[in-house]
């Protein structure tokens, strides 16, 4: 594996177990899933550059914008769970425990 | 230049260990910005310059503010830092699991794969990425606008998580 390949590959695992074990915030899990897009963005940017496809440019920025969906969406939920529990920590989302 | 380049890449590395540790989120969200910054770095080194202009202006102007500032909701009076007992542990962690997976994943230095998209080859005046999203507005206009009816989408499903008092869609906010 290639040095570049092997970093934005560990980067996005590394942010799969930062989204995996997150500890109190919910605002924790959201970054760890900006940097899941953020490496994904980087692996995309250089399929384009390292292959010279230059038509396919435009997915690394379909993503930016796909990913900017997402992340608004989070934040909305976000906002929804300080409104009802007056913070994000998760131990305050506990309705299903066991 | 290719020291510089893995320079950069270690910095990735150490950028998104600093987010998946789970700091407070000020904390995440700084480590995140270098992360973006070094990325960026990475992309303009294979030479891809428009990206990774994009990548500074959307991603970290557009995106990250927003979550720098709604780093307000997660108010803490003791922010936990890295050098905290419980975040130093995960990150110990994760730096011992990259160097493992290092050591069984990545093969050698690999001379030849470090390139950078030719700008004269076919006497072009712009680089391959600029053109490459300009196309994004001529063969891939439906592309385009159906982008821009997600995005339109998902302000109106912004609003309505966030409508308040049971006449959004969560009955509870």
């Amino acid at each position: 594996m290639t040095p570049v390949h092997f970093s934005f590959s560990s980067a996005f695992i590394l942010g799969l177990m930062g989204l995996t074990f997150h500890r109190t915030h919910l605002l924790s899990a959201l970054l760890c899933l900006e940097g899941m897009m953020l490496s994904l963005f980087i692996a995309l940017a250089l399929w384009t550059l390292q292959f010279e496809m230059t038509g396919f440019s435009a997915a690394p920025m379909l993503l930016l914008a796909f990913s900017a969906c997402e992340a608004s969406a989070g934040l909305a939920l976000l906002v929804a769970t300080a409104r009802t529990h007056g913070t994000d920590r998760l131990q305050n989302l506990n309705l299903l425990q066991c | 230049m290719t020291y510089l380049v893995s320079l950069l890449l270690i910095a990735l590395i150490v950028g998104l260990v600093a987010v998946a540790s789970n700091p407070a989120p000020y904390f995440a969200a700084l480590g995140l910005v270098v992360a973006a910054g070094v990325g960026c770095g990475v992309l303009i080194s294979h030479g891809g310059s428009f990206l990774s202009l994009v990548l500074f202006l959307i991603y970290l102007g557009g995106m990250l503010v927003v979550f720098a500032y709604s780093a307000a909701l997660a108010a803490e009076p003791f922010p936990e830092s890295w050098g905290d007992r419980s975040v130093f542990g995960y990150v110990v962690i994760y730096f011992v699991g990259v160097g493992l997976m290092m050591k069984f994943f990545c093969g050698g230095w690999y001379e030849g794969s470090w390139m950078i998209i030719d700008t004269f080859k076919e006497f072009s005046m712009l680089r391959g990425d600029i053109s490459g999203v300009a196309m994004m507005y001529s063969l891939g206009g439906s592309m385009l606008v159906i982008c821009a009816w997600v995005l339109l989408l998902t302000l109106f499903v912004v609003l309505e998580l966030t409508r308040g008092l049971s006449r959004g869609s969560l009955r509870a906010v």
